[in-house]
């Protein structure tokens, strides 16, 4: 079961979860396969969140979210959890592939089908814009 | 006698070159506050169909701000220029789509007439919808995202190789070129982000958007070529692959309304036109492309054709 964190609203709930959703096998042999955290088969998304540039590390690192949620969703939801002041809010970038910053309005879904790699998608939040 | 052939270069400079009429027009409500006493004329703008719209809101700005002098930054009459919001058919245009998709994609989804030119604006001053648009950015931000764009297209080409190992001056070099209308100058620098990588004759993934009325846009993983079979891969594969996974994501989420993935219930739409499904997806990817290297594609239910 996942926990949740005392300071957060219904409007920014992120399951905290420590188990791995219910991924579907890679289907091999079709140039054309994704990668093998396809979520066909759950309906969430699972990504562990690093920091960079000088951000404060988050004690859970694994989270879990549904497909259709945005990068502008957990955008707002880590301002409010690491308790970021006015103008840290303003500098706050979330990453893929360590080289670029999706828009707000991209789903957590499409981003998982493109660039999680051996069955994790890893999204890196920095307080600067450490990669451009 | 020989039919003369077009080169990929003719039909890379056509679609840099391709405009769209626009006519700009004051909202009723943002009219009843104007401090002269005529209303706003409407403002006509040919524009490029791949730039972005905050790269036009400084003269836009300028041409209302002189039928404002004097209560312009009021706050009780809410006119403030930092309030400027774009409108078509009562929804707010998102600032970060190049110009020439959200044409395709609204005006043939939604519009009553059968002419969509020029297009018509309305243009807000007032009562930002702060739920559904984040406020127009300075160029830098809209650099930014472009540029952002452009790795993440790189990222799935060439695993980010490419765009990488380039300076910094030709990353602006994109940019300006863009912002100024040069071909040339872009395509020197583009052409790099063209090139294959690894020993293939492809692109490892093709950077591609497909836009569907209410829908956030959908972006997959799709290769150009099916090794297994030897074949190269068409605009219809992509569409049918995206379509289907979309549709089986949305199954397991047990969502309430199942995208249609049916290829043929839709015109398919880049840079307003309709390109032969059976077209290679490769080609399409560095012909067709936008100047951010994705192909934006705009699906349009052919029941909602006017």
């Amino acid at each position: 079961m996942s926990t949740n964190e005392g300071n957060e609203n219904d409007a920014f709930s992120i399951d905290a979860s420590n188990s791995a959703t219910n991924n579907d096998e890679v289907n091999t042999g079709s140039a054309r396969s994704g990668p093998s955290n396809d979520s066909e088969g759950g309906s969430k998304v699972v990504f562990l969140l690093k920091a960079a540039g000088g951000a404060p590390i988050l004690k859970k690192k694994k989270w879990a979210l549904p497909r259709s949620k945005t990068i502008g969703h957990i955008v707002e939801f880590l301002k409010k959890y690491m308790k970021l002041d006015a103008q840290q809010q303003q500098q706050l970038f979330l990453y893929v592939n360590q080289a670029f910053a999706p828009a707000l309005d991209t789903t957590i879904g499409s981003v998982n089908d493109c660039f999680s790699s051996e069955g994790t998608l890893v999204l890196h939040y920095a307080l600067t814009q450490a990669w451009g | 006698m020989s039919i003369p052939q077009i080169d990929d270069k003719e039909i890379t400079r056509e679609l840099w070159q391709s405009r769209l009429p626009v006519r700009f027009i004051l909202s009723d409500e943002d009219t009843t506050k104007v401090n002269r006493s005529e209303s706003p004329e409407p403002l006509y703008l040919m524009l490029s169909r791949h730039i972005y719209f905050p790269c036009i809101v400084e003269k836009i700005s300028r041409y209302y701000s002189n039928y404002f002098k004097g209560n312009l930054n009021d706050p009780t009459n809410n006119i403030n220029l930092n309030n400027l919001w774009f409108e078509y058919e009562s929804i707010p245009l998102k600032w970060h789509y190049p110009i020439g998709v959200l044409y395709d994609l609204y005006t043939s989804s939604l519009s009553t007439s059968s002419s969509h030119l020029p297009w018509q604006i309305i243009v807000h001053l007032s009562k930002f919808p702060e739920s559904e648009l984040i406020r127009f950015p300075d160029i830098e931000c809209i650099e930014s995202h472009y540029m952002t764009t452009l790795k993440e297209a790189d990222a799935l080409k060439h695993k980010g190789q490419i765009i990488g190992d380039m300076q910094k001056r030709d990353h602006k070099q994109l940019w300006n070129s863009l912002l100024q209308d040069k071909y040339e100058g872009f395509w020197n620098i583009n052409m790099k982000l063209m090139a294959y990588t690894e020993n293939l004759k492809y692109f490892r993934y093709i950077p591609f958007r497909i836009y569907i009325l209410d829908k956030p846009f959908i972006q997959k993983l799709f290769s150009p070529y099916d090794v297994e079979h030897s074949k190269w891969l068409t605009l219809f594969d992509l569409l049918q692959y995206s379509l289907d996974h979309e549709v089986k994501c949305e199954k397991s989420s047990n969502e309430k309304k199942i995208t249609n993935n049916n290829v043929d219930d839709y015109r398919v739409i880049i840079h307003g036109v309709e390109p032969p499904l059976n077209t290679p997806v490769q080609w399409l990817s560095e012909c067709f492309s936008h100047p951010d290297n994705f192909l934006h594609i705009c699906l349009v239910e052919n029941h909602t054709r006017r």
